[in-house]
């Protein structure tokens, strides 16, 4: 922590408030205490008072998005737990973003506007235009792998599923190699989470995309699922691999999946506020911005 | 063994039965998977560089290794003999194994060595080390011009690059580091 670096985390909120406001988005804080948190393989929730401290408000926000609001927002805390780095931390600031009738175009020129709109508030140079290209392009170009085709054991050597060689090659390999400002689209459609899943590629992916700013993830979006059978499946899916893996399977929240039901077709994006700070300041991690 | 959480700056593991320390790490969890490490390794006898990503739930093998202070006693047909300053143990290192070094030895010098699986593996020379010039061309009187430079044999049988100025008879000092003249000195 430091004075200098949180007036520039103020100068960012301020900047974000301002931008949606003039979008008409509307600001909706919803709890950060719930009763069912993540429902991925790879997140683990922190335990609180009978129920758990939200890994992203996400549930919530479709919840309302059911409700009929159509452009919405929220800017708070998370929490995951066992991550913890330069660039991660088990309570990090997040700001959630969802339009109902938006494709993930539509909200990849939203996201580099918004990255905008805070380095012009900070006095910084704009990243921007961020590289549009695709995962199964960028493993091709940095790690000479066609993920339509390359097994577990071409990804990687160790002896694991094809999604842990992927993720592995992925840091190995191609992560440090991307450009300074980089939208990856097209991630497999075993990582889909909550986004949809399109057939009509080479192999089958994800309607995902991840905002990448000086080699720092910055913001994951979903074309979202609207099919709440599918959801539940998805749901299930992880909670036996992390059986699997001897970890706590995570409660279903109901309401949730009946809401995926009710849900508009929309995209959504989650952006690590404290990320978005301090690579547009070039801070080598995320602590100065932060009250630690 | 170690597990992926204990990995931090200068631990030591074994990587296919090699020793690497740790020069570089970082906390990576791409997108939607599975929790990564990576780090960056340098392997403790040649020096080479290895990037390598491990899984939060592996674990790293521990590498028995151990820095020692010994002083260098002599060379022979054997190779170069140290003596453990605690132990008075003595052991030997081949001339591989002390490679370049050996143009710096001289008796009584302390030096680390750094033992693997109770095998000595590189020597570390104090940073400067002062030698006597053997042999060179006669100097030349008030030239202290820099850049201009002239061979100069040392006691250890080393070849240098020596100031003009600088004579036969007399002490330099030199950075083992790189191998440069860097001053001369009174003895």
């Amino acid at each position: 922590m430091d004075a200098a670096g949180l007036r520039r985390r103020a100068v960012v909120l301020r900047a974000m408030r301002t931008f949606f406001a003039e979008r008409g988005y509307l600001e909706v804080p919803t709890p950060a205490l719930v009763p069912s948190a993540a429902m991925e393989e790879h997140l683990h929730p922190i335990a609180a008072g009978g129920g758990f401290l939200r890994t992203s408000p996400e549930f919530a926000l479709k919840r309302v998005l059911a409700e009929g609001l159509g452009r919405i927002y929220e800017i708070g805390p998370c929490f995951r737990d066992q991550e913890h780095g330069a660039w991660h931390r088990r309570e990090f600031l997040m700001c959630e973003w969802y339009r109902v009738g938006a494709l993930p175009g539509d909200v990849m020129d939203e996201v580099e506007a918004l990255v905008a709109a805070a380095a012009a508030a900070l006095g910084v140079p704009d990243p921007g235009p961020f590289e549009r290209t695709t995962v199964r392009a960028v493993f091709q170009r940095h790690a000479g792998v066609d993920l339509a085709t390359a097994s577990a054991s071409a990804l990687s050597d160790a002896d694991e599923s094809w999604d842990d060689a992927f993720v592995r090659r992925f840091v190995t390999d191609v992560e440090p190699a991307l450009g300074p400002a980089v939208i990856l689209a097209e991630w497999p459609a075993s990582q889909a989470a909550l986004a949809k899943v399109r057939t009509d590629r080479a192999w089958p992916v994800a309607e995902r995309f991840e905002v990448y700013l000086r080699g720092v993830e910055l913001a994951n979006a979903f074309h979202e699922l609207t099919d709440p059978a599918e959801q539940l499946r998805r749901v299930h899916a992880a909670n036996v691999a992390r059986e699997q893996a001897g970890l706590p399977p995570n409660p279903v929240d109901a309401a949730f999946v009946e809401a995926v039901g009710r849900l508009p077709s929309c995209t959504g994006i989650a952006l690590g506020v404290d990320r978005l700070v301090a690579a547009l300041c070039g801070w080598d991690g995320v602590g100065p911005g932060r009250v630690e | 063994m170690y597990s992926v959480s204990d990995i931090r700056k200068g631990l030591k593991v074994e990587i296919d039965n090699q020793p690497y320390t740790v020069i570089d790490f970082q906390f990576v969890k791409p997108g939607k998977g599975q929790a990564f490490t990576r780090t960056k390794l340098k392997n403790l006898i040649t020096g080479t560089n290895l990037d390598r990503t491990f899984k939060i739930v592996e674990s790293l093998a521990e590498a028995d290794v151990s820095n020692v202070s010994m002083q260098f006693l002599y060379m022979d047909a054997e190779g170069y003999h140290f003596m453990n300053l605690e132990t008075y143990d003595q052991i030997a290192l081949t001339p591989e194994s002390v490679g370049d070094s050996k143009n710096w030895l001289i008796p009584d010098m302390k030096c680390e060595i750094l033992f693997w699986n109770g095998r000595p593996i590189t020597l570390d020379l104090p940073y400067f080390v002062d030698l006597e010039i053997t042999y060179c061309e006669p100097g030349t009187r008030g030239n202290t011009a820099t850049g201009t430079n002239k061979p100069a044999t040392l006691s250890t049988g080393a070849q240098v690059g020596v100031p003009l100025f600088v004579n036969q008879g007399e002490w330099i000092r030199i950075d083992t580091r790189t191998g440069e003249y860097v001053e001369r000195v009174k003895k």
